[in-house]
């Protein structure tokens, strides 16, 4: 017993230090491309393609760390937190391109929308429990989607419409640079935000929530305003990832701005690392994204399938995909990160033992 | 007048889609309590099936339809005991995440076969109608409209007249009860998903006649069929009925008002939605459970 929970100790630490590493390096290697530090003949260690990715990667931590406190921590299967993404990306987008504000003043009023739209639609949607929650959210998901595009004004769509929004490109230098750390910060956000809610009497609250949310009435917990309040606290943090992703990549639309994959996709990071944890949902952003790119052939290191064309590839990386999430559903559903300190060990019976406990 | 009576007519048609859609969706959450987000996925690969059938073999599309029950009860049930059944206890999000996983299978291995193409059925009396003074009521219309009357009558008849049907109701009040008193519940939950896919078959047959289909053009029924099972409420076949018909009153109103389009299809539905959710959440024709 005692050489085990040593031993998980000692795999818990070296998995800090390799996540560690990781970041560390994934935060530094970028640097490498600045002109001072490249004329002082220090080896390019990332390119721009490595950025992109990165960038997307650290979008990804806050979307499912945000997906975490409402999803995870309060246990409401919110399904449709893309919502607060595009309208992040529509208020910074809007801002910049018709009312012509300056994109750092613009951009703290993106998450101020998502979370009092949020909190606006949160109050009659908490109310619903379940299923009806999860549908009515994908719902919000949807509509919200299909109203920015198609809504009108004078006979000119309001917001762009189908054609969608082009904002002007900023004269920032090292710009790939400057939004990489940009949204490790958002990353580095929501994390602290979510450390913080943790160890709050909010977040117990929610965690009362999640357990039993007649109890926690009982006990004290005004139910409604802690998970309108987590959910206005999910909405920023997702609609500030909205706001970044706008200038960044400077062509806002209904399809990159509202995808209804990255709604399921955040869900399945959090699950994957560990849903109502700190770092888990982040460690599955990495894991995922990096899956995702990899079997959409876009990262550096590729692979040949053979008999599969070009065309057929990403198609192909969505089956994998739905495949991968149905494993994850039916066989590790306390996170990947279960298996690496945590209660359970990786091992054929802990697998099979999960299977039974949910199994008919 | 004309007019309204043109929408009503217009959108009692319409329904009759949403009934096929949603009584095989409304059975599988009343009885399994499962969200089944593949309920499109399957719906389109009815479609495809019976697009299928019509192009190589020249088969009149609605005699394909219990083609696709068949083949389409066979998936279901092999979906169910293969890999529903083995997280059923799970919590929802789970069973939720699980059937979008399917859904994503399901959609992206049809665009492998199909590609993104549009396809649509068209037999020979696909332009004919019949005339009603002003208004002109497609054949195809009115007799899907009749089709999905008689598949929510039959699922209404194999659940209250036959034995496994009376064992899928059984389920529905109580699980561990029905499983005291005999019943195989991995079985029983094989056919009842089996039998609400079996209908999603039927639907997207239909659908292929009304509309062009592509792999993905089975999602936004997934999220109708949910608003038509709530606005009838959970549970009874004829409450999906008076919901389905309802939504296609609602859908036909709702896009013939001004400034308004087929655009708004999914705003209206879920604006709808919410809105029984929390003034009437039992639906329409809904018992408090």
């Amino acid at each position: 017993m005692i050489a085990r929970t040593e031993s998980s100790a000692r795999w818990k630490r070296a998995f800090v230090i390799l996540g560690a590493a990781v970041a560390a390096y994934a935060l530094l290697a970028p640097l490498t491309s600045l002109d001072a530090v490249q004329s002082a003949g220090v080896p390019l260690l990332a390119d721009r393609l490595w950025f992109r990715l990165a960038t997307i990667i650290a979008m990804f931590v806050v979307m499912a760390t945000a997906w975490n406190i409402i999803g995870g921590i309060t246990g409401y299967a919110a399904f449709g937190n893309v919502a607060f993404f595009g309208i992040g990306a529509y208020t910074t987008g809007m801002l910049i391109a018709k009312a012509k504000w300056p994109f750092l003043l613009s951009l703290p009023l993106a998450p101020v929308l998502s979370s009092a739209f949020a909190a606006l639609i949160g109050i009659p949607l908490l109310r619903l429990r379940g299923h009806y929650f999860a549908v009515a959210s994908l719902g919000v998901g949807v509509a919200v989607g299909e109203l920015v595009q198609n809504i009108d004004y004078a006979g000119q769509p309001l917001f762009g419409g189908a054609t969608g929004l082009f904002l002007p490109i900023d004269a920032i230098d090292n710009r790939g640079l400057f939004f990489f750390y940009l949204m490790c910060g958002a990353a580095a956000i929501s994390i602290a935000v979510t450390w913080l809610v943790l160890r709050s009497r909010f977040g117990y609250g929610l965690i009362a929530i999640r357990e039993n949310e007649d109890a926690a009435a009982v006990i004290g917990v005004n139910t409604t305003a802690y998970k309108v309040a987590a959910f206005a606290l999910a909405a920023a943090l997702t609609g500030l990832a909205g706001g970044i992703f706008s200038q960044w990549n400077v062509f806002i639309n209904q399809e990159n701005s509202f995808p209804i994959e990255y709604n399921v996709q955040m869900i399945l990071m959090a699950l994957l690392g560990g849903t109502g944890t700190i770092f888990g949902p982040a460690a599955g952003a990495v894991l995922l994204q990096l899956l995702i790119q990899f079997l959409g052939g876009t990262l550096p290191i590729s692979f040949e399938i053979p008999f599969v064309s070009e065309t057929v590839r990403p198609i192909l990386a969505q089956v994998i995909l739905g495949l991968l999430l149905v494993m994850v559903v039916i066989f590790v559903p306390r996170g990947v990160i279960d298996f690496f300190g945590g209660r359970s060990r990786l091992s054929l019976s802990s697998l099979r033992r999960s299977l039974r406990d949910t199994s008919l | 007048m004309a007019d309204v009576a043109q929408l009503v007519i217009l959108g009692l048609l319409a329904g009759g889609v949403y009934v096929a859609v949603g009584v095989g969706f409304g059975l599988v959450w009343g009885v399994l309590n499962i969200v089944n987000l593949a309920h499109g996925a399957l719906v389109i690969v009815g479609g495809y099936l019976t697009w299928q059938l019509f192009t190589d073999l020249h088969l009149d599309p609605f005699l394909t339809l219990p083609v696709n029950a068949v083949a389409l009860f066979v998936l279901g049930y092999a979906l169910q005991r293969g890999v529903i059944n083995r997280i059923i206890r799970a919590p929802l999000l789970f069973t939720f995440l699980l059937t979008f996983g399917l859904n994503l299978v399901i959609v992206n291995v049809l665009l492998l076969i199909f590609g993104s193409d549009f396809r649509s059925v068209t037999p020979a009396y696909s332009g004919e109608g019949l005339e009603l003074g002003s208004v002109v009521i497609p054949y195809v219309r009115l007799i899907s409209l009749a089709v999905a009357i008689l598949l929510a009558a039959s699922l209404a008849f194999i659940l209250n007249r036959t034995r496994i049907g009376l064992a899928i109701n059984a389920i529905a009040a109580d699980r561990d009860a029905a499983q005291l008193v005999g019943i195989d519940l991995r079985h029983a939950y094989g056919v009842t998903y089996g039998l609400g896919a079996a209908c999603a078959g039927v639907a997207g047959g239909l659908i292929a006649m009304i509309q062009a289909i592509t792999p993905t053009a089975g999602e936004p029924y997934t999220l109708q069929a949910f608003v038509v099972v709530i606005l009838g409420g959970l549970g009874r076949v004829s409450a999906t009925v008076v919901g389905g018909l309802a939504f296609g009153l609602v859908e036909a109103f709702g896009q013939s008002l001004p400034g308004s389009g087929s655009v708004f299809a999914n705003a209206i539905a879920f604006g709808l939605m919410v809105v029984v959710l929390v003034t009437r959440p039992q639906g329409i024709m809904g018992r408090l459970r």
